[in-house]
C-alpha cells in the first residue's frame, strides 16, 4: 500500500497502465491526464481510500439500490457536485488499477472509461442469453463495426455517427419498406431507443423514405399525452409509464388511427406542464388538442413506447434502436453539453451515470424481450425475431 | 428591423446563418443542420428574429476597438442560479446572426472583424497583435518563416497538446537555435523573459528551452515572477506591474544576480495569498524567504509588463511567445474545462471575450513593440528586433 501515499507515483502508474486499454489516454500528455485525474485524488491521499473485492464491485455496479442511491443534484460549496458515491468508486477504481488489485482486462470488460467525463462507467450489456433467444440466436446480418474508430474521440457528431451507420440503417430502412409491403397499411412503426442512440435521426430518415414511395406518413408524439405536471408530481408518478399519461386517450388514438380514422390527442406543453386535457380525458376549456390526419405508416418514438401492456398490441412493428453507452455518452458531449449547453457538468455526469442501468433495466431490456427488430448500431448487427426474418426472407 | 420577407420563419433563418457561417467557420461544416439548430436556439430572441434591429457597420468596428467595451462586460452575470453569457457579448451574436442571415453584414467584413468559435457558438473579436508600432520595431517581416501547420487545427472544436506540439515543430525548433545563437553573441549572465497570452503554450516551450539549456551544459536559475507579488488584500485587482509587486526589491534583485551574486527574494504564498514580505519589504517574523543561486542564464515566465524601463534595460532578451486568439481559445477548450473542469462554461467565455483585448492593449502589443523575439506559432514566424537581426549576421 506504500505506493499510494505518492499521489504523482499513482498518476504515472495509472497514466501509463491506462494507455494500454484506453486509447483516448495514449493521445493525452501527462500533464493533461494529470488535470483529468487531480479532481479524484483524495483529500487523504489514495492510501485512504478502501478497496473491496472485484466480485464486491461488480455486484455493486449491477445492484439497482447502489444507482438508486445516487443524488443527480448534490450542493457542494454552493455548486452541483459530482455525487459521493460515484467519485468513491471511481476512487476506488483508479486506486485498485495503480495497485494491480484490479487487473487491466477485469477493468475494461466491467467499465468503460470516458476521457471527457475522465470517469469510468459501468457497461450495460443489451444482450443477454435471454433476448438472443427471442432473437433468433444471432443477428439476420451484420456489417464492419465502423464506430470502431470512435474509441479515440472524446466527442461525437452526428455527421461521423451516420456515415458509420449506414449500411445497418439501410439494411433495416429496407425491412421496414419490406415489412410493409408484407403487413399492409395502416402500420404502427414504434422506435424505442436510449437517450441520443439516434431515434430521432432514423425516424427522420424512415419518414423521408416512405414519403418518397407515396405512403402518407405521421408521427404520434407520447409526450402529448402526459397529464399535467403539477398531478404528476403530487402523486409522485415519474413522467414515464403509463400512469403519468392519459392512457384511454391514446389507445384509443393508436386504435382510430390504425382504422384509418383521423385522430384529436391531447398536447402537453413543456413550458408550463400542462395538458390540455383534464385528467377525465376531457378536453379544458380554452385547451387546443392536436389533429392527426389519416396516414398509412405512422411513427411512435420514444424509451418507453411498447412497454406498456395496453398499447403493445396496437403497434404493427416493434423496434429498439440501441447505440452502447460509450458512444451515446461522446454523442451527449457534442450535442447536450458542447451545442446545447443543456446542462450543468456535474448534473450531466451524475445523472448519465446513474440513469443508463436502471433504464436498460426498466426499459430496453423488457422492451428487446417482445420486440421485432433490434438495430444495434454499434455492433453493426440488424436483429429480428425469427417471424420477421421469415418475412424478410419471402419474396 | 430587418426587411426580407424570406426571414420571417426561424427555419429559413436558420438556413441561411448556417449557409453564411459555414463559409466563415470551415468547422461549422460538420455540423448537421439540426445540431446547428440546437446550438442556434439559445440565441433565440423573445420577439423572433426580426425583433433585432441591426447596428451599422462603423458602429461595431468601433465598438470592438474600444477598451471600454470589454471593460463593461460581466463575468458573472445569472438568470436564475445559471451563470450566463454576458448581456452585451450576447446581443453582439444576435446582431451579427442577424445581419449574416439578412445579407446586411458580409461574410468578408465579418469574418475581418470576428472569428467564430463553433464549441462556444459565438464570435469573438480578433485581435491585432502586429500593429504598425510592432511591425516597425520588427523591420516589417519575419527573421524566418514555416507552413502554417496550425491551419489543420481550424476545424476542431478543441485541440490537446500533442496536435499543438507537432504543429509548431519547425518554429519552435527554429526558435529553440534561434535563442542560443543570440546567447552566445550576447554573452552571460544573461536575463531573458517570456511573456505570452493564456494557453499560448508558454510553460511548455519554457520546459523543452530549459532543458536544451541544460543539455548544452549552460547553468540556468528560474525566477518566478509571483513571488514578487504583495499581499492580495494590498493588490486588489490592479494588474500585474509596478503597483502590485514589491518592485524596488525586484529590480535589486536582478541587479544583484546579473552581477554573480547570490540574491534573497520574497516567497509568495498562492493558497493564502500572502507575501513573505511587508509593505516596507522587510521579511515578516516567521516567513522565510528564497534563496536563489547566480547563474548564466536567468529565466523568467510569466505576463509582468516587462517593457517598463526599470526593468526593460535589465533584460537581454525578452521573448514574447504568440498564437492566435481562436487556438488558444480551442486549446483552452480542452485543457481548463474538459481536463481541468476549471470554470464554468458561460463564465468562461465571458472571461475570455473581455480580457483578451485588455491583456493585449495593456501587455502584449506595447511589449512586443521593444521585444528582441517574438514567437508567432499561428503564422509560424519567428520575428527579431533591428538590433538582433544585426547581431545574427
Amino acid at each position: 500500500m506504500d505506493l499510494l501515499r505518492d499521489s504523482d507515483k499513482v498518476s504515472e502508474i495509472l497514466f501509463s497502465k491506462m494507455k494500454r486499454f484506453q486509447p483516448t489516454i495514449a493521445e493525452l500528455e501527462f500533464y493533461e491526464f494529470k488535470y483529468g485525474i487531480n479532481e479524484f485524488v483524495p483529500e487523504r491521499g489514495w492510501d485512504s481510500v478502501t478497496l473491496e473485492s472485484p466480485s464486491t464491485l461488480e455486484a455493486m455496479v449491477t445492484s439497482k439500490e447502489f444507482y438508486k442511491g445516487i443524488n443527480i443534484k448534490p450542493i457542494v460549496n454552493g455548486r452541483i457536485g459530482l455525487d459521493e458515491i460515484v467519485v468513491t468508486f471511481q476512487q476506488k477504481l483508479f486506486a485498485g488499477l495503480a495497485l494491480g488489485c484490479y487487473s487491466e482486462d477485469w477493468v475494461d470488460k466491467h467499465f468503460y472509461f470516458d476521457p471527457r467525463s475522465f470517469m469510468f462507467y459501468h457497461r450495460t450489456d443489451y444482450f443477454t442469453a435471454e433476448i438472443i433467444g427471442h432473437l433468433g440466436g444471432k443477428p439476420y446480418r451484420q456489417f464492419d463495426r465502423k464506430q470502431k474508430k470512435f474509441d479515440t474521440r472524446q466527442e461525437l457528431g452526428y455527421r461521423d455517427f451516420k456515415l458509420s451507420n449506414l449500411e445497418v440503417d439501410n439494411l433495416f430502412i429496407q425491412s421496414a419498406m419490406k415489412l410493409t409491403r408484407f403487413r399492409g397499411v395502416p402500420l404502427i412503426f414504434a422506435i424505442a431507443g436510449q437517450t441520443a442512440a439516434g431515434k430521432t435521426e432514423i425516424v427522420d430518415r424512415l419518414k423521408e423514405v416512405f414519403t418518397r414511395e407515396g405512403f402518407k406518413v405521421t408521427s404520434i408524439e407520447i409526450d402529448n399525452f402526459l397529464t399535467d405536471r403539477d398531478e404528476r408530481e403530487e402523486k409522485g408518478i415519474h413522467s414515464e409509464g403509463k400512469e403519468a399519461l392519459h392512457l384511454e386517450l391514446f389507445k384509443q388514438a393508436l386504435m382510430d388511427i390504425r382504422a384509418g380514422k383521423q385522430v384529436t390527442t391531447p398536447r402537453y406543453n413543456f413550458i408550463d406542464g400542462t395538458s390540455s386535457h383534464s385528467l377525465d380525458g376531457k378536453l379544458k376549456p380554452g385547451g387546443v388538442p392536436i389533429d392527426i390526419s389519416p396516414a398509412e405508416i405512422i411513427f411512435i418514438e420514444g424509451n418507453f413506447p411498447f412497454l406498456i401492456d395496453e398499447i403493445a398490441p396496437l403497434i404493427g412493428i416493434k423496434v429498439v434502436y440501441l447505440t452502447d453507452d460509450p458512444i451515446r455518452l461522446k454523442r451527449k458531449w457534442r450535442r447536450d453539453m458542447d451545442l446545447r449547453k443543456k446542462y450543468d457538468l456535474n448534473y450531466f455526469r451524475n445523472r448519465f451515470f446513474k440513469d443508463q442501468f436502471i433504464m436498460a433495466q426498466v426499459a430496453y431490456l423488457p422492451q428487446l424481450l417482445t420486440c421485432d427488430i433490434a438495430v444495434d448500431t454499434t455492433g453493426s448487427a440488424f436483429w429480428a425475431t425469427p417471424e420477421v426474418k421469415k418475412s424478410l426472407d419471402s419474396n | 428591423m430587418i426587411g426580407t420577407n424570406r426571414l420571417n420563419s426561424t427555419e429559413d433563418f436558420t438556413a441561411a446563418l448556417f449557409r453564411e457561417l459555414r463559409m466563415i467557420q470551415p468547422g461549422v461544416d460538420d455540423l448537421a443542420f439540426y445540431e446547428f439548430r440546437y446550438a442556434l436556439e439559445n440565441y433565440f430572441p423573445d420577439q423572433g428574429w426580426e425583433s433585432i434591429v441591426l447596428i451599422p457597420n462603423f458602429e461595431i468596428e468601433q465598438m470592438v476597438e474600444d477598451r471600454r467595451f470589454y471593460e463593461s462586460i460581466e463575468h458573472k452575470p445569472k438568470i436564475g442560479d445559471r451563470i450566463v453569457l454576458d448581456r452585451k457579448i450576447f446581443h453582439l451574436n444576435q446582431v451579427l446572426f442577424a445581419g449574416l442571415a439578412s445579407n446586411q453584414y458580409s461574410v468578408e467584413w465579418v469574418k475581418n472583424l470576428f472569428y467564430f468559435d463553433v464549441r462556444g457558438f459565438f464570435f469573438v473579436p480578433r485581435n491585432t497583435y502586429f500593429t504598425q508600432d510592432v511591425l516597425t520595431h520588427l523591420r516589417g517581416k519575419p527573421y524566418q518563416i514555416f507552413k502554417q501547420k496550425q491551419r489543420q487545427l481550424d476545424r476542431y472544436q478543441g485541440v490537446g497538446y500533442l496536435d499543438f506540439m507537432k504543429a509548431n515543430e519547425e518554429i519552435d525548433h527554429a526558435f529553440i537555435e534561434c535563442i542560443q545563437r543570440v546567447i552566445e553573441a550576447k554573452g552571460t549572465p544573461i536575463l531573458i523573459t517570456l511573456a505570452g497570452p493564456t494557453a499560448a503554450g508558454k510553460t511548455e516551450i519554457t520546459e523543452r528551452l530549459l532543458a536544451e539549456f541544460h543539455k548544452k551544459g549552460q547553468k540556468i536559475t528560474s525566477i518566478e515572477v509571483d513571488n514578487f507579488l504583495l499581499d492580495r488584500e494590498i493588490r486588489e485587482d490592479k494588474p500585474m506591474g509596478k503597483e502590485s509587486t514589491h518592485f524596488d526589491i525586484f529590480i535589486n534583485s536582478l541587479e544583484e544576480i546579473l552581477k554573480g551574486n547570490k540574491i534573497q527574494i520574497p516567497r509568495y504564498d498562492f493558497v493564502y495569498g500572502t507575501s513573505s514580505h511587508d509593505l516596507r519589504g522587510n521579511l515578516k517574523p516567521g516567513c522565510s524567504s528564497i534563496e536563489v543561486e547566480p547563474a548564466d542564464i536567468i529565466f523568467m515566465e510569466g505576463n509582468f509588463p516587462f517593457h517598463i524601463d526599470e526593468i526593460s534595460r535589465l533584460i537581454g532578451i525578452k521573448v514574447v511567445y504568440l498564437t492566435d486568439d481562436p487556438i488558444r481559445l480551442k486549446r483552452k477548450w480542452k485543457r481548463d474545462i474538459d481536463y481541468r473542469k476549471k470554470y464554468d462554461p458561460a463564465y468562461f467565455l465571458n472571461r475570455y471575450f473581455k480580457t483578451q483585448f485588455l491583456r493585449a492593449d495593456e501587455i502584449y502589443r506595447p511589449l512586443m513593440a521593444v521585444s528582441e523575439m517574438v514567437v508567432d506559432t499561428t503564422g509560424a514566424a519567428l520575428w527579431v528586433s533591428a538590433e538582433i537581426r544585426d547581431l545574427l549576421s
